[in-house]
C-alpha cells in the first residue's frame, strides 16, 4: 500500500488562556489513504474543529500542539514559514463553516476564488487566475457571470458552492470540510454533497469532512471517527459504525437521526443526557462514564485505549 | 384530525404578499388538540411567514386564521395583538442560549410570561409545576441558577417552561432541535411528545428535518413556494409520498439510503415569479422524465393544480396524482 495522504501521529492540543491550560486534542493518531475520506463526528467542543485546523497550522499563536502530522510527505508541524505558505492551499485546503463570513463582503467572488491562485503563484497572470476562477465557479455549477456578484447577491447555497470552488484554486490534494452543510437546507445539502462526490472522483482528491450529523457522514465518508472529549473513541468503515456502533457515545449518537421508516424509532426520539464535559476539567476514568448507560465501577478506573472491535474497527470502551 | 373536534388552529387560504412576492400564496391547515403537526419545508417555502402570522406578528394580505374557532379579523391591528397575547398559543424558538437573558435567574424567566399577564398569587407554584412539566426536578433547584449554570439541554427545557407556564394550547415551535447537539437532540423531541401525550398538548413544528417529523409528528405538511403542496399522516407521507417533491425530498435524506437520489436543480424560485401552472413544475423530476402521458404533461405548465382543499386530510397537489387516481 502506498503512503497516506494524512498520518497523524499522537496529536495533542492545548490551548493557554487565563492561566490554565486547555486539553482541546488529547493523543489522536489516523491515516487517511489518497484518495481516501474520513469522517469526523462530535459534539460541540469535542476538538474536531481544532484537530481540523491544525492540520494546515491555523490555530491561534500560543497554542501547544505536540506529536506529528505528514501531509502529502511534508512535516507540517516543522516546516519554516515558506514550506508552511506552499502547503496551505497547495497540499490541503479548508472549506469553512459558515459561508456567509468565511467570504469578503466587499470583494467580487471571482476575485476571492483567484487570489490564492496569485499568492501562491499557481497562475501565471491576472487573467489566467481569472479564467481558471471562471472555470471552477462553472464547475461548481454556477454561472460565469457570477464572478462579478458579490457575496450578499448569492443564496446560502451558492456561497457554500464559492467556497469549495475557491479551496479548489490551487488543486489541493486535501480538502477539508468543516461543517459544509450544517445551515443548509435538505435539498441544496445534498446538492453539495454530490457536488463533493463528483470532485472527489474527478480530482483524485482526498477528504476529511468534519461535522456532528453522524448520517451525513455515513453517506459521504468511506471511514468514520467519533472523537469525545478531545480523543477519537470509535474508528472504523463509515457504514459498519453507523449501522452497529460498539462504543455507547456511538451508539446514542447515531439514535439520534432516526431511519425514516424503521417502526422503533417511530415517536420514540432517542437521546443522551447531560453535556458533553468540559476540556479544562474532565472526569476521573473513562471520560464517557457520567453519561453512559452502561457505565460500571471499573469505568472510574483508567481511561480506556482504542482496542480493535472487529475488522478494520476500534473502540475506547472497557466492554468492547 | 378527528371530524367533530374543533381545531386549535385553522388557517384557510392565507395569502402573505410583500409588494410581489407572494410569500404565502394560499396556504391552509389545521391543528387539533393533542396532535403534533409538522410543516416541513426548504428555505424560501413561507413557513415562517406563515406562523409568524399565526402568531400575529404579520399581517394577512388575505385568508382568516382562527384560534380555537374565533376568527380573527385581519384587518384589526388590536385583534392581531390580541392573538399575539394570546396565552392559549405560546412559541419556542430556535437557539435556547440567545432565547434566555444571561441576567435573569430560571425563576424570572420562566415567570415573565405570568408577570406580563398579571401576577397570580399562585406564582411559585405555576412556575414550580411549569419547570417540573419540562423535566427539571426538582424545580425549585433550578430556581437560583442562572442560563450560563445549566447545561444546553436543560436552557432548552427552560425555554419550553417559559411557554408552558402559561398553560398553552398550542406550542409553535420554529426549528426546536436546528441548534441543539445530536445527543440533545434526542431528549427534548421526547420531551416535545410528552408533552401532547401527557397533557394534551397540540404543536405545530416548522423545520426541514424529516427524521423530526417521524420522531413525534402525527402529521406531516409540505410546503413549497408559498402553499402546502402535500399533507397527510406521517406514515404515509414518509413511508409512501405522492407529490414528486416530497418523493425528491425523502430521497435526499442521508437516513434513507435505499430510495434512489432525486437531487433537484437550483433552488426554490423567487416567490415574487412564481412558476406559471404548477408552481414546481419547472423542477419537478416526474415531469422531467417525460413518462407522464401528453394530456398530463400538456397541463403541468399551464394549468396551477390549486391549493389543497381546505380540511383536507390526506392530498397532493399534482396533476398526475389526482388524474392518475382518477384513472384507478
Amino acid at each position: 500500500m502506498s503512503e497516506p495522504l494524512l498520518s497523524i501521529r499522537d496529536l495533542t492540543i492545548t490551548y493557554h488562556g487565563h492561566g490554565e491550560a486547555v486539553p482541546a486534542v488529547r493523543g489522536v493518531s489516523f491515516d487517511i489513504e489518497r484518495g481516501g475520506s474520513l469522517g469526523l463526528a462530535g459534539e460541540s467542543g469535542c476538538g474536531k474543529s481544532t484537530l481540523a485546523n491544525s492540520l494546515l497550522r491555523l490555530l491561534p499563536a500560543g497554542t501547544d500542539v505536540k506529536g506529528q502530522i505528514i501531509l502529502d510527505g511534508q512535516d507540517v508541524l516543522n516546516l519554516s514559514p515558506g514550506g508552511l505558505r506552499a502547503v496551505r492551499w497547495t497540499s490541503g485546503a479548508i472549506i469553512f463553516q459558515g459561508a456567509l463570513h468565511a467570504l469578503n463582503p466587499v470583494q467580487t467572488v471571482g476575485d476571492q476564488i483567484a487570489e490564492p491562485m496569485l499568492v501562491h503563484e499557481t497562475a501565471a497572470s491576472d487573467s489566467v487566475a481569472r479564467d481558471k476562477a471562471i472555470d471552477l465557479l462553472r464547475r461548481v455549477g454556477l454561472p460565469a457571470a457570477r464572478a462579478d456578484s458579490y457575496p450578499h447577491q448569492l443564496s446560502g447555497g451558492q456561497r457554500q458552492r464559492v467556497l469549495i470552488a475557491m479551496a479548489l484554486a490551487c488543486d489541493p490534494h486535501l480538502l477539508i470540510a468543516d461543517e459544509p452543510t450544517t445551515a443548509l437546507d435538505l435539498m441544496v445539502q445534498a446538492q453539495v454533497l454530490a457536488l463533493l462526490d463528483d470532485l472527489k472522483q474527478e480530482r483524485e482528491l482526498t477528504l476529511m469532512f468534519i461535522t456532528h450529523d453522524l448520517s451525513v457522514l455515513t453517506y459521504a465518508c468511506q471511514r468514520l471517527a467519533i472523537m469525545y472529549a478531545g480523543r477519537i473513541v470509535e474508528e472504523g468503515p463509515a457504514w459498519d459504525v453507523f449501522a452497529g456502533p460498539s462504543h455507547p457515545y456511538t451508539r446514542a449518537l447515531a439514535a439520534a437521526f432516526p431511519t425514516i421508516g424503521d417502526v422503533s424509532s417511530r415517536m420514540a426520539p432517542s437521546g443522551l443526557g447531560g453535556d458533553p464535559p468540559t476540556p479544562g476539567n474532565l472526569p476521573q476514568g473513562c471520560p464517557f462514564h457520567p453519561r453512559c448507560p452502561l457505565a460500571r465501577d471499573e469505568c472510574l478506573v483508567a481511561e480506556p485505549e482504542l482496542r480493535s472491535s472487529g475488522i478494520g474497527r476500534s473502540a475506547a470502551c472497557i466492554l468492547v | 384530525m378527528h371530524p367533530g373536534v374543533t381545531p386549535l388552529v385553522e388557517v384557510e387560504d392565507l395569502h402573505v404578499h410583500f409588494g410581489a412576492a407572494r410569500a404565502v400564496d394560499g396556504a391552509s391547515l389545521q391543528v387539533a388538540p393533542g396532535e403534533v403537526l409538522a410543516l416541513v419545508g426548504e428555505s424560501g417555502s413561507g413557513k415562517t411567514t406563515l406562523i409568524r402570522a399565526i402568531q400575529g406578528l404579520q399581517k394577512p394580505t388575505s385568508g382568516e386564521i382562527r384560534v380555537e374557532g374565533t376568527p380573527v379579523d385581519n384587518r384589526s391591528r388590536r385583534q392581531i395583538q390580541m392573538i399575539f397575547h394570546n396565552p392559549a398559543v405560546q412559541m419556542v424558538f430556535q437557539d435556547p442560549t440567545g432565547a434566555l437573558n444571561p441576567r435573569q435567574t430560571i425563576y424570572e424567566i420562566v415567570a415573565e410570561g405570568l408577570r406580563i399577564h398579571g401576577q397570580p398569587k399562585d406564582e411559585a407554584e405555576r412556575v414550580a409545576q411549569a419547570l417540573s412539566r419540562a423535566g427539571l426536578r426538582p424545580p425549585e433547584r433550578f430556581f437560583q441558577f442562572y442560563p450560563h449554570e445549566i447545561s444546553g439541554g436543560q436552557r432548552q427545557r427552560v425555554v419550553i417552561a417559559g411557554a408552558m407556564v402559561m398553560e398553552p394550547r398550542l406550542l409553535l415551535a420554529d426549528e426546536p432541535v436546528a441548534s441543539l447537539d445530536a445527543s440533545i437532540r434526542g431528549e427534548i423531541l421526547a420531551l416535545m411528545r410528552h408533552l401532547v401525550d401527557d397533557v394534551g398538548l397540540a404543536i405545530l413544528v416548522v423545520t426541514h428535518d424529516l427524521g423530526l417529523a417521524w420522531n413525534i409528528a402525527d402529521r406531516v405538511a409540505v410546503m413549497y413556494l408559498g402553499r402546502i403542496v402535500e399533507t397527510g399522516p406521517t406514515e404515509q407521507i414518509l413511508d409512501d409520498p405522492k407529490h414528486p417533491y416530497t418523493r425528491a425530498l425523502l430521497s435526499v435524506v442521508p437516513e434513507t439510503r435505499e430510495m434512489e437520489q432525486q437531487i433537484l436543480v437550483g433552488e426554490i424560485p423567487d416567490p415574487a415569479r412564481i412558476p406559471e401552472g404548477c408552481r414546481f413544475h419547472p423542477r419537478c423530476p416526474l415531469l422531467q422524465s417525460g413518462t407522464l402521458p401528453a394530456e398530463i404533461s400538456g397541463r403541468c405548465p399551464t394549468d396551477d393544480p390549486g391549493p389543497l382543499a381546505v380540511g383536507a386530510t390526506s392530498a397532493a397537489a399534482c396533476w398526475a396524482v389526482s388524474m392518475l387516481a382518477a384513472d384507478g
